[in-house]
């Protein structure tokens, strides 16, 4: 064959082989180590996208350029971004071209007996002893005492030769914890990519079923995840939550009904840190709140009615549990178009109460709940129920509605219903001979809570969970066993035979010492014991 | 006595442990500059004091709240520094017989204690629900038991980065001042008489102790370095035991182990750059020195972890503020 066309592969197989063994070497896995720990604190640092859309949002109005400069880098999705893949990967790689040589080389000295040495003293601990046993017994009864502490023996008798050694499991946990790891990051790759996390939130009485569209946008899936949802359906029966008198919230819990599309059913009660498994989804209790049941009528004509989700703005040092509940109910049929925006007040004791003394007061439970309403019209730009956009409505009325009552909300005045809890000069006027077909009534017949669940499928908790398991039990015997090495040679001497013990650590060097000294002791003993003082004894 | 009673006596024995400290700091490092055995008793007594000060004030602010008092950054940090000198005293002093190193460790005390009460001091009170599990106390007193390890590793790490060039200089000095005997000079067997005192003293292990008289100095970086990583070795898998029981607490209260949380990146940050130090101490070119400052580095990880992530970066661990 011509030079150049033998040399083309042979160079490619050379720079192949460079790749694989820079790859292999312990300087390159430090270095994608810390190249890891570097990428995970531009995560930290730089607001990200899966963990709060809010914050990446306010950066890019506040700093622009950077903003374009971090978007083009991908560092605001930085666990996302392919240099974070990239250097994942090379760990990977680093690692299986580290691990399998070093496995394949454990499972063969596994295989392989110890092997004898002849120059005992050429090792860092070695004695010399006379004993009385012949050299056969004395090295039988030498084996006998390191089997007894563990060593893998391989007795020579006649040849009055003993090799063990101990501490295999050194490796093993090393290459277990090395595995595992990457086990791990496989499991957590696989688990995340096929899964989704989403938010249902349902109103107590109320139904909701695992299907795409009814998360409201609050979903994300995995980066590999095969579109199908558990379409479990989930009925909550009710909801409880207990509160110190301070207002510290001490558990909050959901009574569920859940049913799988097979037909199979069951009673669940999600509560703070005691998640329910159903039909291959975890349901966590994550949120809950306030809602009240409106019904709104335009004469006789329903328009609305159903459960209003209240949702809460706080300001950082406001307990939110002092503050009202804001939602909205948006009538888009009507023209012109209608909002009408709620506060609700779940305890009017409670409420009062800290108005007249001007400390906030928790409004935990709902007694005599009532609501201050604005109804706007003109014309409405989105269907959120957790905003209204008024720039092109105006304010037609405003007034209060405690539970059971009916008010007429274009006039902004009662039809009926009165509260004790609430004070006259308040509650506002009763109307004057009762609504006319054109006014818009709104009723408010019940007060229910709503609970926020945390739906989530991540079919490799278990693998993970395994993987980290193995991490701790591997990293344990890899950082505190040590491998030793001891033989045991023992010649003919008159009846009995002079009996050379060497031997060596390559971990914890120190310990090792007096490990051997009381080795030395027990060899000789169970050779007979010394025949006379030790000729020669060196030690390290 | 009533639960105000308790909180107060918590906050007493807590300042009386950070005066205590500040003296056995002062006590030991007069012992290193001026190297009396007696000031070596006085900062051993007081430091034991603090110590019992420290404890006293870790129990009852337990009784106060009526729970574990591992429940926020305040106390996590006065737990810490319990340990941290309860290692210092039993493992380094009692165990090791290194005895010159107790200024730093008291510093160090001193500053945790007074980051502490500075920024994180909050009344004793109960926990959320969300903080209301088993996986919380095994995964917090891991944590607290690895970062004090972890601390007395890098502290050790520190003084041996101090020590370590020192012992090289004068190894230097004495390789130009005396031939070495091949040439025709002694060699290590005689010292060098224009060394500066502290010098001799400093740097006695590895340029022959047998002729340089033995006095009082920091111990040899050999001993300084073996003591690191053992504390290291130590920690790391305390560490990453309470990561995953963090990690299992979270699938349990959040519904996933894992979220890139600032405080769990920090977490994994620190880990991941400790793994770094256990691998570079095992590869040739990286020993000593080099693994020496990736140890530093992973211990401002910790320091980031801790209370960075609590003062500057929002996320689910923003509570324990």
């Amino acid at each position: 064959m011509s030079g150049p066309v033998a040399s083309a592969p042979s160079s490619l197989r050379r720079s192949v082989a460079l790749v694989w063994r820079t790859l292999r070497s312990m300087r390159t896995a430090i270095i994608l180590l810390l190249m890891l720990a570097a990428a995970a604190v531009v995560g930290s640092l730089i607001p990200q996208i899966p963990n709060s859309p809010q914050r990446v949002a306010a950066y890019r109005v506040d700093h622009p350029f950077w903003a374009k400069v971090f978007q083009a880098a991908g560092f605001f999705d930085a666990f996302g971004a392919w240099w974070f893949a990239l250097i994942t990967t090379l760990l990977f790689v680093s690692l299986v071209a580290c691990l399998i040589p070093r496995s394949r080389a454990m499972i063969r000295a596994a295989r392989a007996k110890p092997i004898h040495a002849r120059e005992l003293d050429a090792f860092p601990a070695f004695v010399e002893r006379s004993v009385t046993l012949p050299p056969e017994t004395a090295a039988s009864g030498a084996a006998d005492v390191l089997r007894r502490k563990h060593y893998r023996v391989e007795l020579d008798a006649p040849g009055g030769s003993v090799a063990a050694e101990k501490g295999a499991l050194r490796e093993i946990g090393s290459l277990a914890f090395h595995w595992a790891f990457l086990v791990l990051l496989v499991a957590v790759i696989v688990g995340k990519g096929t899964g989704y996390v989403g938010h249902a939130t349902i109103v107590e009485g109320y139904g909701w079923t695992d299907a795409r569209f009814n998360y409201d946008g609050d979903l994300r899936t995995g980066r590999f995840f095969g579109g199908t949802f558990s379409g479990t359906q989930i009925q909550v029966q009710d909801f409880q939550d207990d509160f110190r008198t301070s207002g510290i919230p001490m558990d909050f819990s959901s009574e569920l009904t859940l049913s799988a599309p097979d037909g199979s059913t069951e009673q669940a009660d999600v509560r703070i840190n005691h998640p329910v498994v159903f039909n291959g989804i975890r349901i966590y209790q994550f949120g809950f709140g306030w809602a009240p049941i409106v019904e709104v009528k335009r004469g006789d004509r329903v328009l609305f009615d159903g459960p209003v989700v209240l949702g809460q703005t706080t300001a950082p040092g406001e307990n939110p549990l002092a503050q009202p509940w804001v939602g909205f109910v948006k009538l888009s049929t009507l023209r012109p178009q209608v909002a009408i925006a709620v506060r609700l007040y779940p305890d009017a004791g409670a409420y009062f109460r800290s108005l007249a003394t001007g400390v906030p007061q928790p409004m935990t439970e709902a007694n005599a709940p009532f609501m201050e309403y604005e109804v706007w019209r003109g014309k409405l730009l989105d269907n959120s129920l957790a905003s209204l956009d008024t720039r092109f409505m105006h304010q037609t009325s405003r007034g209060l509605i405690g539970k059971g009552w009916t008010v007429d909300a274009t006039r902004g005045c009662v039809v009926s219903g009165t509260s004790d809890a609430i004070p006259a000069s308040l509650a506002g006027v009763t109307c004057p001979g009762g609504g006319g077909p054109a006014t818009l009534s709104m009723a408010f017949p019940d007060l229910r809570q709503y609970t926020t669940l945390q739906i989530s499928r991540d079919a490799t908790v278990p693998w993970v969970l395994a993987a980290a398991i193995l991490i701790v039990l591997g990293l344990l015997p890899a950082l505190y066993v040590s491998r030793r090495k001891v033989w045991v040679r023992a010649r003919p001497d008159g009846t009995g035979s002079i009996l050379q013990v060497g031997g060596f650590a390559l971990q914890r060097k120190d310990r090792f010492d007096e490990e051997f000294a009381s080795l030395v002791d027990a060899v000789t003993t169970a050779a007979g014991g010394a025949a006379r003082r030790a000729s020669e004894e060196v030690s390290p | 006595m009533t639960t105000a009673s308790w909180a107060r006596l918590s906050s007493d024995a807590f300042n009386l442990a950070l005066f205590a400290y500040v003296a056995a700091m002062v006590a030991s490092f007069a012992y290193l500059a001026f190297r009396k055995e007696r000031l070596h008793t006085v900062a051993t007594v007081i430091g034991v004091l603090g110590l019992v000060a420290n404890g006293v004030s870790i129990v009852t602010r337990g009784i106060a709240a009526g729970r574990t008092p591992w429940g926020n950054m305040y106390e996590y940090s006065s737990l810490i520094t319990f340990l941290v000198v309860l290692g210092y005293l039993w493992l380094i002093e009692g165990r090791a017989k290194v005895r010159t190193i107790g200024g730093f460790v008291y510093g160090m005390a001193v500053l945790w204690m007074a980051m502490a009460v500075s920024f994180f001091y909050v009344g004793p009170t109960a926990l959320m629900p969300a903080l209301n599990s088993y996986w919380r106390q095994i995964h917090v007193t891991s944590m607290i038991v690895a970062s004090s390890l972890l601390g007395i590793g890098c502290l050790l790490t520190i003084v041996y980065l101090i020590k370590a060039p020192a012992e090289r200089r004068a190894l230097e000095r004495m390789r130009a001042s005396t031939p070495p005997p091949i040439m025709g000079g002694a060699g290590v067997e005689t010292s060098d008489p224009d060394a500066p005192p502290d010098y001799a003293g400093s740097a006695d292990e590895p340029v022959g102790s047998a002729t340089t008289s033995r006095k009082i100095g920091l111990p040899p970086s050999a001993t300084l370095d073996a003591l690191a990583y053992k504390f290291i070795r130590f920690g790391f898998p305390v560490w990453t035991f309470g990561v995953i029981c963090g990690a299992i607490w979270a699938q349990q209260t959040w519904g996933r182990y894992w979220g890139w949380d600032p405080k769990e990146t920090w977490s994994f940050i620190t880990w991941v750059i400790f793994a770094g130090y256990l691998h570079a101490r095992a590869t040739a070119g990286w020993k000593g020195t080099r693994a020496a400052i990736v140890a530093l580095v992973g211990f401002a990880s910790l320091l980031v972890t801790y209370y960075a992530v609590n003062l500057w970066i929002a996320g689910l661990h923003s509570y324990a503020t």
